[in-house]
C-alpha cells in the first residue's frame, strides 16, 4: 500500500510532522495500525539503521529519522494497545555504571524502538540492580548494556553475576556494546548477545528472541 | 636542531636532523610512573586536583623533566583556571557548561547552557583570560625556546555542542541552521581572541581539538562538517599562519570520509591517527603526501598498556618507516598517555624514536 511506503520514506527523510499527518489520515480511514507501525516506522527505521551502518548516514540523519519514528509512534501506541496488538518485546537498556555516555546508548535505543519493540531506557552510570529491578518490574526479556571506556566495560561482569543471582537467570538475556567492547569480551562474561553497531543490535535482539 | 625546530621542520614537511617526538596528552598517573626511573619524591599517583601543593609542584616538575630527559620535542599546555567547582561531582567552566565528574577519565559535558534560539540572545559568552595561559607560560619559562610549545584549543564542532548539547547540535543543524551558525561564530570569535594572547605568550603549534568521529565514522556528514565546521575552524588555521604558527587538527576517530576537506582547511599536522578506527599510518601518507604532516599512530589501546616495551620498538621502527621519508612524521600515541599504559612501554616509545629516528640527512 502506498501510505506504508510514503510513511517509511517520510521516517527515513527526518519529516516528522507528515509522519504525523499520514499516521493520522492512517487512522482515520482504519488501516492496520499494526501495518502501519511495520510496513511504515520500522520499515523506515530499518533501512535508516543499513544506511547508518554503511556509513552512507551519519548520526544527525538517525536522530531525525528517530524523532519522526518517535512521533508516529506516540499516535500509534495507544491504538496499539486498544487492539491488543503484541508487543514484539521488552529491552531494559542503559550505560554501565562509572560510564556518563549516552549517544551511542540513544542510537541503539532508537533503533530497537524503531524495530517495533518497547524499551525502558535506564540512563547513563547506572548501577547493577537498577537493571535488575527494571527487567523484573517490567517483565523484560533482554539487557541491554552499553560503555564507552575500557575501565568502565569491566562492570558488565558485575551486571552479568547479579543476573545469576537473581531469579531472572532463565529469562532475561544481556547483549552488550559500545567502542571497547568485542565478541570475545561479551564470550567471557557469557553475555548472550553483543553489537558492533546499533542496527546490528536489533538483528541480534530479533534473534535472541526469535521474531 | 633543537626541539622547537625538529618540529616546525616535520610539519613544514622538511626532514628533521631526526623524526620528532611528542606527548599529546598526559594523565597523573604515568607522569608519576614514567618519573619514578628519573627522580625520587613522587606522590601516589591521585587526581591533580587532590593533591596539595608540594605534590601539584612536583608532578609538574617531573613533567617537564619528562620532556628533557626523554628529549621530547614538543610541550603540550591547555586553559587552567577556567573551571569552577559546583559540587563534589560537578565541575562549570567559565560558558557556563556543566561536568560530571568521572573517576574513569575527563569529566563529561552534562549541562548545556545554550539549547535554543532563545537562549543564545541573553547569553554573554566569557572573554578570554590571559591568567588561564599559566601552563603556557610555565613551559615556556622552562624550556627557553629549546621545545615547540602546543596549546590544546578546543575547536568549533566541541565547543558548540557542549553550549548546546550533542543531541540537539544535531537536531538544530537540520531545523535551524541560522542557530547553530550563530552558536559557532560565537565560540569562534572566542578563540580567535585568545590566539592573540596566545601569540603574545610565545605559542608555536596550535591545536584544534575537535573530536568528531568515532571508530565507525564521523559523527556528522561531510557536507554538515563543511557548512558548520571547516570555515570557523579555517578561520583560525588561516590566523595561526598570519601569525606564523604551524596548526594542528587532533581528532580521534576515522577521519577518512573528511580528510579531504581538513586538509583544505590548511592544517599543517593530523593527530592522533587511531589504528583501531582505519587511520593506517602506511596509507596517510601515500594519500596525503606532503600535505600533512602525521603525528601518532603509536597504539595506545592495545600495545602501550599490554605490549612489551620489544613490541612497542618495533612499532615505532615500523611508524617512521611508514611515514617519515621526506619529514612529515612526529612519534606520538595514537591518543593519550592516560592511567592504563605502561610506562615502561612509553619510554621504550621514548627511546625507539631517537634510536630509529636518525636518518642520516
Amino acid at each position: 500500500m502506498e501510505l506504508f511506503s510514503e510513511l517509511a520514506e517520510k521516517v527515513e527523510n527526518g519529516q516528522h510532522k507528515e509522519v504525523m499527518t499520514l499516521v493520522e489520515k492512517g487512522i482515520a480511514e482504519n488501516i492496520s495500525v499494526s501495518e502501519m507501525l511495520n510496513k511504515g516506522l520500522v520499515a523506515g527505521m530499518n533501512s535508516i539503521g543499513i544506511k547508518f551502518r554503511n556509513n552512507e548516514v551519519f548520526v544527525p540523519e538517525v536522530l531525525m529519522a528517530a524523532r519522526a519514528m518517535k512521533a508516529g509512534l506516540a499516535i500509534l501506541k495507544p491504538v496499539l494497545l486498544r487492539e491488543k496488538v503484541a508487543s514484539k518485546g521488552k529491552i531494559v537498556l542503559g550505560t554501565v555504571k562509572g560510564d556518563l555516555h549516552d549517544i551511542g546508548k540513544n542510537i541503539v535505543c532508537y533503533m530497537l524502538q524503531g524495530a517495533g519493540f518497547d524499551v525502558i531506557d535506564v540512563g547513563i552510570d547506572v548501577p547493577k540492580e537498577t537493571f535488575i529491578d527494571a527487567a523484573k518490574a517490567e517483565g523484560a526479556q533482554i539487557i541491554a548494556l552499553s560503555s564507552l571506556l575500557t575501565t568502565t566495560m569491566v562492570y558488565m561482569q558485575e551486571v552479568m553475576n547479579a543476573l545469576h543471582a537473581s531469579d531472572l537467570n532463565d529469562t532475561v538475556k544481556v547483549i552488550v556494546g559500545g567502542a571497547p567492547v568485542t565478541q570475545a569480551y561479551a564470550n567471557e562474561i557469557g553475555a548472550h548477545g553483543y553489537a558492533a553497531d546499533a542496527s546490528t543490535a536489533v538483528d541480534v535482539v530479533r534473534g535472541l528472541l526469535g521474531r | 636542531m633543537n626541539g622547537k625546530e625538529r618540529i616546525k621542520a616535520a610539519l613544514s614537511i622538511h626532514e628533521p636532523d631526526r623524526v620528532p617526538l611528542y606527548i599529546h596528552g598526559i594523565n597523573e598517573a604515568p607522569i608519576i610512573g614514567i618519573g619514578r626511573h628519573i627522580t625520587d619524591g613522587l606522590p601516589d599517583p591521585k587526581e591533580f586536583r587532590e593533591m596539595n601543593d608540594r605534590d601539584k609542584g612536583k608532578l609538574l616538575d617531573t613533567l617537564f623533566l619528562i620532556h628533557e630527559h626523554f628529549s621530547i620535542d614538543g610541550f603540550t599546555s591547555f586553559e587552567i583556571g577556567h573551571e569552577e567547582n559546583v559540587d563534589a561531582e560537578h565541575v562549570a567552566d567559565d560558558w557556563g557548561v556543566v561536568y560530571t565528574r568521572s573517576i574513569h577519565g575527563l569529566p563529561v559535558a552534562t549541562g548545556h547552557p545554550v539549547r535554543d534560539p532563545g537562549d543564545i540572545d541573553s547569553f554573554t559568552p566569557p572573554r578570554p583570560n590571559r591568567a588561564h595561559l599559566l601552563l603556557l607560560d610555565l613551559g615556556r619559562e622552562r624550556f627557553k625556546g629549546e621545545k615547540a610549545l602546543f596549546w590544546l584549543m578546543r575547536g568549533a564542532f566541541v565547543r558548540s555542542w557542549r553550549l548546546m548539547g550533542m543531541e540537539n547540535l544535531m537536531i538544530q543543524m537540520y531545523d535551524n541552521p541560522e542557530f547553530v551558525h550563530r552558536v559557532v561564530r560565537m565560540v569562534t570569535d572566542y578563540s580567535l581572541e585568545q590566539l592573540d594572547m596566545l601569540v603574545d605568550a610565545g605559542l608555536d603549534v596550535l591545536v584544534v581539538e575537535d573530536d568528531i568521529a568515532d571508530r565507525h565514522s564521523p559523527l556528522i556528514s561531510p557536507r554538515q562538517f563543511r557548512e558548520f565546521i571547516k570555515p570557523y575552524n579555517m578561520e583560525l588555521v588561516e590566523k595561526a599562519h598570519r601569525m606564523g604558527l604551524k596548526a594542528v587538527a587532533h581528532s580521534d576517530g576515522n577521519l577518512w570520509p573528511l580528510l579531504d576537506t581538513m586538509i583544505e582547511t590548511g592544517y599543517d599536522g593530523l593527530n592522533p591517527l587511531e589504528p583501531q578506527a582505519g587511520m593506517d599510518l602506511k596509507k596517510l601518507k601515500e594519500y596525503c603526501g606532503a600535505r600533512l604532516c602525521l603525528i601518532g599512530n603509536i597504539d595506545c589501546v592495545e600495545l602501550l598498556p599490554n605490549g612489551t616495551p620489544e613490541e612497542v620498538d618495533e612499532a615505532v621502527r615500523q611508524a617512521i618507516t611508514d611515514a617519515a621519508e621526506g619529514g612529515g612524521y612526529i612519534v606520538c600515541d595514537s591518543n593519550s598517555l592516560h592511567p592504563g599504559v605502561n610506562p615502561l612501554n612509553c619510554i621504550a616509545m621514548f627511546e625507539a624514536a631517537k634510536k630509529y629516528g636518525i636518518r642520516n640527512v
